[in-house]
């Protein structure tokens, strides 16, 4: 075991979760590793719903990945980290551990699940983003339920392609170039019996072009599903005072440091879950101020209601804001 | 699941692979205006009534669409939710059907004591003496959307005998 991979500092991210252990690596691409962790003492981990996605804390931080699994009676949790150089250092991490390394990691979490009532899953990856489309069409597989992948990726590129093939067969449509997958996109899109669903990971402009695409050819919003982790980090911010009104603490929230972050290094911390404006729960009454909203949560009435605010992503305006806590 | 679709008699349906608003009326209801769905390429069908034919063949049209298809559904409540109730098992969300029902036409009350399903044009709020058990049904909002009706109590059950 490295000495540098267990922190001793538990992120809150991964508070209650699992102390797990590196049981292989494994090389995908030049720049995508699968990282698969187990139960030291070898016993059964927790299922989860296909498309959930795991904490792992690396130094201080922590990052969530996909799980690639089905999730049922899983023995083990596999995640595939791209390596991104001018990150904030969890991808470079991640591709750092060796076998043996122990982490800490949360229990999986369910962001992304399929459609139950679904008829058909029609599941559409670029890049990194196949990891939950992985997850989804192994359930399928297991649970016989109808799935379809496209995967788009540059050539030589592309992760979990041999996966993919055996798993779905006919049913993988590859792309490796824009031209061809709009025109397979728009084919797909106009060719799917009803009851389909539409699940799409990738780059965030990927994925906004898919969606308006499907909104253009009719889709209603209730067959349309994305997962946000996809979306791109976050730039660091300017820094800005919080006025906790209640508590008559005010706090100072540098640049590069989230006001959760500020709030939990102050003993102030709130119920959260995924830390990237996603599920809701930091969610935080504003009473002066304008916060910057960056979280994917609040609807556009709410944010310029300026009431209230995610503090895992959102900033401030103003130089000020002043709370209720 | 989708009820097993019989083949639609030839030349009725719309072209496979439809995606455009499929405008069903029943019983003397007009046919609805399409509002909202300009451009798109339209299919009217009429039925009597909403009966095993009629979903039927309301089915095999359903199954030869494929996603961006729009359902206007147009006549008596009873007739509507059980069309709503075929387009839901079909797969169709809520956001792809607009139901136009005729307020003062049939309803459908499910009996809660004896399971036979009643029809009347008495108003949602109103009583029904139930064809099986001849008990005294109230209905009000209790609203299945799978069966396409409402929910028959025994009326006055609370009361002192």
């Amino acid at each position: 075991m490295t000495a540098t991979a267990l922190q001793a500092k538990v992120h809150p991210a991964v508070e209650g979760g699992l102390l797990l252990e590196v049981a292989d690596l494994s090389v995908q691409t030049a720049s995508v590793t699968s990282i698969t962790f187990t139960d030291p003492a070898g016993t059964a981990l927790p299922g989860y719903v296909p498309g959930s996605h795991l904490v792992v804390q690396y130094g201080d931080g922590a990052n969530a990945y996909s799980l690639t699994g089905s999730g049922r009676h899983p023995s083990e949790y596999t995640i595939s980290v791209l390596r991104v150089d001018d990150g904030a250092g969890g991808s470079l991490a991640m591709h750092r551990l060796a076998v043996g390394d122990l982490v800490r990691v949360s229990h999986p979490r369910s962001a992304f699940a399929p459609v139950a009532t679904a008829r058909h899953h029609l599941l559409i990856a670029a890049g990194i983003g196949i990891t939950p489309m992985l997850s989804h069409a192994r359930a399928a597989a297991e649970r016989d339920s109808e799935a379809t992948l496209v995967y788009v990726y540059r050539p030589g590129q592309g992760a979990h392609v041999q996966e993919a093939r055996e798993l779905l067969g006919p049913a993988l449509a590859e792309c490796t170039d824009r031209g061809s997958f709009q025109e397979e996109l728009t084919r797909r899109l106009t060719d799917q019996k009803l009851g389909t669903h539409l699940y799409v990971c990738g780059p965030a402009a990927f994925m906004d072009t898919v969606l308006a695409r499907a909104r253009e050819l009719g889709w209603p919003q209730g067959r349309l599903h994305s997962e946000p982790f996809g979306a791109a980090e976050l730039d660091q911010g300017e820094p800005f005072t919080v006025n906790l009104a209640r508590s008559g603490v005010t706090l100072e929230v540098p640049a590069g440091v989230s006001l959760l972050e500020a709030l939990e290094n102050a003993g102030k911390g709130v119920p959260n879950m995924c830390r990237k404006g996603v599920c809701g729960e930091c969610y935080l009454p504003v009473l002066r101020g304008a916060p910057l909203h960056r979280d994917l949560y609040l609807s556009e009435q709410e944010k310029s209601a300026n009431t209230t605010m995610m503090c895992c992503v959102s900033r401030s305006l103003d130089q000020e804001l002043e709370l209720d806590l | 699941m989708c009820p097993i679709a019989m083949a639609p008699a030839a030349g009725t349906g719309p072209e496979a692979g439809f995606r455009g608003v499929i405008r069903v009326t029943f019983g003397t209801a007009a046919v609805p205006a399409a509002e909202g769905d300009a451009g798109m390429a339209g299919h009217d069908a009429r039925f009597d009534a909403a009966d095993r034919e009629a979903l039927a063949s309301l089915i095999a049209v359903l199954e030869q669409a494929r996603v961006g298809v729009r359902l206007v559904l147009a006549g008596p409540p009873a007739d509507v939710a059980a069309a709503a109730a075929a387009a839901a098992a079909c797969g169709l969300l809520e956001e792809e059907v607009t139901l136009l029902a005729n307020e003062s036409g049939r309803r459908l009350v499910f009996c809660a004591h004896c399971r036979t399903a009643n029809t009347t044009v008495q108003g949602v709020g109103s009583e029904v003496d139930c064809e099986g058990c001849a008990t005294t049904l109230a209905f009000s909002g209790h609203f299945s959307r799978r069966i396409g009706g409402y929910l028959g109590f025994a009326a006055h059950a609370e009361e002192a005998a």
